[in-house]
């Protein structure tokens, strides 16, 4: 992971995750309130989640076909339950 | 990359599936476990893909996607995105920021997973897809999801209407999805069926949309070319075949055809007025309407060229294997372009009208025709179209007003202004001038009333005629040009189009400066008052004691024949009766005017006749005294001067009259006395008409007239113009209504022309008559005298025989009675031309009382009452009298 080679020497290691953390915690806001504006009605676990997948490597086409499809799958599960309970 | 080996992405990827697809609540393990490896199959599968190799891994790339996405959809959260995006990449954690963007933006405007989604092709398609893993399951589940199905049975038909759209957008739509897709199309057929919900309009309009047939040249061609073709160049798919015609490709479908016609129109006209533009201009305000023009059409331009970058931004983002080449997508269309030249092409519409019509108009006419335009036209773009193009056409109008009204000059090289230099060559001019009624005030400039544009009224044209005309005769006839020039640096402003208001308020105050420095000029510098009053009391003979002076002293030299009279002479008495009465505390400089010389001599004249006043008149006053106005003084003076001459005859003649009656006319002749008695009636009546006729004239007419000039000339706001007027209507009033100009009506006169001038020609007949009686009565006064001497010396003679002879005397008696008969024999002649020249003056005078007693005018009118108060006369009407008249006249001559 390229992040990891940023480690400076010497820096007391739980800061540094303190401080990674911070940023992380930043970069999913901003992502989160980028998608809102955009109407992409993600929350925000899917949207760390979907940010950790793209920093390993997953091309962000295919992810967005895979949300799409794993909502569809979604609706219908729902569609499924209210079906039965009728 | 693969995928399997690592934990992180597939701990992720479950965590994912767990997070999006809930478990149902009804399912046990099993079936939740189940479904969690089918979906994580899938995903896996996807992932496992490729992918489109088609997006760069550019930062910028993404976010510019984003933002032009929101530029079209929500322009005010664009801004925050740009905020966003800034602190995101500010921030040190990501290092494939644009990736996630990307996905942001695949994700954008994805329905709500929350909400029931509305059927659309997309989850038409996709179904299938993701079935295809589990088609056991897919099986059980058939019956169910084909419930709600008998709910919307209705739907049904109208369902099945738009079928094969839906089907023939399927090609498409799949040649996106990849390669997996190949074998979900098995299993479309039985499941696209189940799923009917009301499809929303977007769906209805795409499927119409892609109901079309193809067509050639292509709609993107046609975009391609429009800009050239706005721009009124020539392109591949439409050329122009002439100046004035593009040609349309004859293989396009009748809508299409008529929306190129539409666009065809502004290409058209902006080919015509850029060759209107580049056309030579007729004067300056030919050249601003060029300018302006060409303004609007650079304006045109640049929406043209807004037009191509939208137009190719479009076009390059262009799908080219979506229905009809993607079009209804790209945003762009013939349509939406015919749109956004609509109103351009209004504005060229109404260019080309008024470039055509400007053809055959120049200056002032071409601005009312603008301002017709902005004034007039009921629509509202029109007008303001038009008041914009004023603004600047007018500018070279306003430019020479502000040389007209601030400097006196008129620059006005192509004659647009609507003041201009009178050529002395017109016809009429030249009949004006022979009349004497030309000035350097009023025949040098004029207005044309065909040039005054309609932003300013008429009266406001007037205005600043008269300002500009003012300041011009300022400068060059009253030679003060340091004022003119001090007054146009001080006040002149900058004319512009459209405040009307503060415009006019300029040039009131520009009006009322020059008038009153004009007027200032007139009475101070050049005394014109001073001179007027001159006129009155030396040529009018207001000045009663000068005039009596002057007369007494030049009787006897008058008297003589014309060729006798001498300048020095006259000058001479004139200086004398300047002396000898008041008119010596006149101004030197009115007195320097003052001269007296003779008329051009006809024979047999005596002096009467051509002796004249005249009051010299220069530049400027003589703007106002014109020639015609001198020779009306003239014509005046010398009408008094005849009755004045006429008055002091009779005078003359009454005193004699009068003292001779106490010494030598006393006789005892019983015919001689009767003579006497009725030649002093006569004679009395004759002193009472002159003296009536005098006093109408002097204080009736000329005092009367005086005064309306005096008031009209004092007015607040004269102006020179209303000053020559006055001074015209006092003139006329004059000679109107002193017997010298007034005509008789047309219809009595037309069998006798030579009464065209009926007062002045009556007038002149009876001061003949009483000037023939006087010297009757002359010729009697002598004749008694010398009778007086006669029978003085008879009695002395007597008186000496009677003591000398003795009483009786033989040769006197003879000699005596000789010298009686004599005498006497002149008395009867004297008697009877006495007698006529009474009964003419008195016919006369009655049909003159007759005339004015019908005359129009109150004063006239009121002269014949005065004359005859007690009604002695009996007024004759002409009408009756026209036989009688000339039986009476013969009378009279004989």
């Amino acid at each position: 992971m390229p992040k990891d080679d940023r480690t400076p020497k010497g820096t007391p290691l739980a800061t540094e995750k303190a401080e990674k953390q911070a940023a992380a915690h930043q970069a999913v806001d901003i992502l989160h309130e980028i998608s809102t504006i955009l109407n992409c009605h993600l929350d925000r676990r899917t949207v760390s989640i979907c940010i950790s997948l793209i920093e390993n490597g997953i091309n962000p086409e295919a992810l967005a076909s895979v949300v799409k499809e794993l909502r569809a799958e979604a609706q219908e599960v729902q569609i499924e339950s209210a079906s039965r309970q009728r | 990359m693969s995928l399997g080996n690592n934990s992180r992405i597939s701990s992720a990827i479950d965590s994912l599936i767990a997070h999006l697809v809930p478990a149902d609540p009804d399912d046990d393990d099993q079936t939740s476990k189940e479904r969690h490896d089918n979906c994580f199959e899938l995903v896996r599968s996807i992932l496992e893909n490729p992918g489109s190799p088609a997006v760069s891994s550019d930062v910028n790339h993404a976010s510019d996607l984003i933002k032009r996405k929101l530029i079209q959809t929500n322009p005010s959260q664009a801004l925050r995105f740009s905020n966003l995006y800034t602190r995101l990449l500010s921030l040190p954690v990501l290092n494939q920021k644009w990736a996630i963007l990307y996905l942001l933006y695949q994700l954008s405007d994805s329905p709500d997973p929350n909400e029931p989604l509305p059927l659309s092709p997309l989850r038409q398609l996709r179904q299938p897809v993701h079935r295809e893993p589990r088609p056991r399951q897919e099986k059980e589940r058939q019956p169910r999801v084909a419930a709600p199905t008998q709910t919307s049975q209705e739907d049904e038909a109208f369902n099945d209407a738009f079928a094969p759209g839906g089907l023939r957008g399927f090609p498409p739509e799949q040649a996106t999805r990849g390669p997996g897709n190949e074998r979900a199309t098995s299993g479309q057929s039985t499941h696209n069926e189940p799923k009917r919900e009301p499809r929303n309009v977007s769906l209805k309009s795409t499927l119409l949309a892609d109901n079309s047939v193809v067509i050639e040249p292509s709609e993107t061609a046609l975009l391609r070319d429009l800009p050239f073709t706005l721009q009124g160049l020539s392109s591949t798919t439409l050329p122009f075949s002439k100046e004035t015609s593009l040609k349309l490709p004859p293989t396009l479908p009748p809508p299409l055809i008529s929306l190129l016609h539409t666009l065809a129109e502004p290409s058209l006209l902006y080919r015509g007025l850029s060759t209107f533009v580049t056309s030579p201009a007729g004067g300056l305000l030919g050249q601003s309407l060029r300018s302006a023009i060409n303004n609007e059409l650079r304006s045109y331009l640049s929406l043209v060229a807004t037009l191509e970058a939208q137009i190719r931004r479009a076009l390059s983002s262009l799908d080219e294997s979506a229905p009809r080449g993607g079009i209804g997508k790209a945003g762009v269309t013939l349509k939406r372009c015919v749109v956004w030249t609509r109103e351009a092409t209004m504005g060229l519409r109404l260019m080309s009208l008024i470039a055509e019509e400007s053809k055959s108009k120049r200056g002032g006419q071409l601005v009312s025709l603008i301002h017709g335009f902005s004034a007039a036209h009921g629509d509202p773009i029109v007008a303001a179209f038009a008041e914009r193009l004023l603004a600047h056409v007018t500018r070279p109008f306003y430019d020479i007003l502000r040389r007209w009204i601030y400097d006196g000059e008129l620059l006005d090289p192509f004659l647009e202004f609507f003041v201009k230099e009178q050529r002395p060559s017109d016809d009429d001019r030249k009949d004006l001038k022979a009349k004497g009624l030309t000035s350097v005030w009023n025949s040098k400039y004029e207005v044309d009333d065909a040039m005054v544009p309609s932003i300013i009224t008429a009266d406001f044209a007037q205005k600043v005629f008269l300002i500009g005309k003012s300041l011009n005769f300022i400068r060059h006839s009253c030679g003060d040009s340091q004022w003119v020039e001090a007054y146009s640096k001080t006040s002149s402003k900058e004319l512009r189009y459209g405040d009307t208001a503060t415009l006019e308020a300029w040039i009131d105050e520009a009006y009322k400066t020059t008038m009153q420095r004009l007027m200032q000029l007139m009475s101070s510098k050049f005394h014109l008052f001073d001179h007027l009053q001159a006129l009155k009391n030396y040529i009018l003979l207001g000045q009663g004691d000068f005039i009596a002076l002057l007369m007494e002293s030049l009787a006897a030299n008058l008297d003589r024949p014309a060729g006798a009279q001498y300048r020095h002479t006259l000058t001479a008495q004139l200086e004398h009766a300047i002396r000898g009465s008041n008119a010596q505390y006149d101004s030197p400089d009115v007195l320097r005017r003052l001269d007296a010389r003779m008329l051009q001599l006809s024979h047999g004249d005596i002096g009467w006749d051509c002796f004249t006043l005249e009051y010299k008149i220069d530049a400027p006053v003589d703007v106002v005294v014109t020639e015609w106005g001198n020779r009306q003084y003239l014509k005046v003076f010398n009408f008094l001067w005849r009755i004045k001459r006429v008055e002091f005859a009779l005078a003359s003649t009454w005193r004699r009259c009068m003292t001779g009656a106490r010494g030598v006319l006393q006789t005892d002749d019983e015919a001689v006395l009767q003579t006497w008695k009725s030649t002093r009636g006569v004679l009395a009546e004759m002193v009472h008409f002159v003296g009536q006729l005098q006093y109408y004239i002097l204080f009736e007419v000329i005092e009367s007239s005086w005064t309306e000039l005096q008031k009209n000339i004092r007015k607040e706001d004269c102006t020179l113009d209303d000053l020559i007027r006055a001074h015209t209507k006092y003139l006329t009033a004059i000679t109107q209504k002193g017997l010298l100009g007034a005509k008789r009506k047309q219809h009595v006169e037309q069998d006798n022309v030579e009464d065209r001038n009926s007062y002045m020609v009556q007038l002149g007949e009876l001061l003949r008559t009483m000037l023939a009686y006087r010297d009757s009565v002359d010729g009697l006064y002598s004749w008694s005298v010398s009778d007086f001497t006669r029978r003085q010396e008879a009695d002395a003679a007597d008186l000496l025989g009677r003591n000398v002879h003795g009483g009786v005397d033989s040769p006197d008696p003879f000699s005596s009675a000789a010298a009686g008969g004599q005498v006497r024999s002149e008395m009867p002649a004297l008697q009877e031309r006495l007698r006529q020249l009474g009964a003419s003056f008195r016919t006369r005078l009655q049909i003159l009382l007759g005339d004015l007693a019908y005359q129009p005018d109150v004063d006239m009118r009121f002269l014949g009452v005065a004359m005859n108060f007690n009604d002695v006369y009996q007024p004759v009407r002409r009408k009756t009298k026209t036989a009688g008249v000339p039986s009476t006249g013969e009378k009279g001559k004989g």
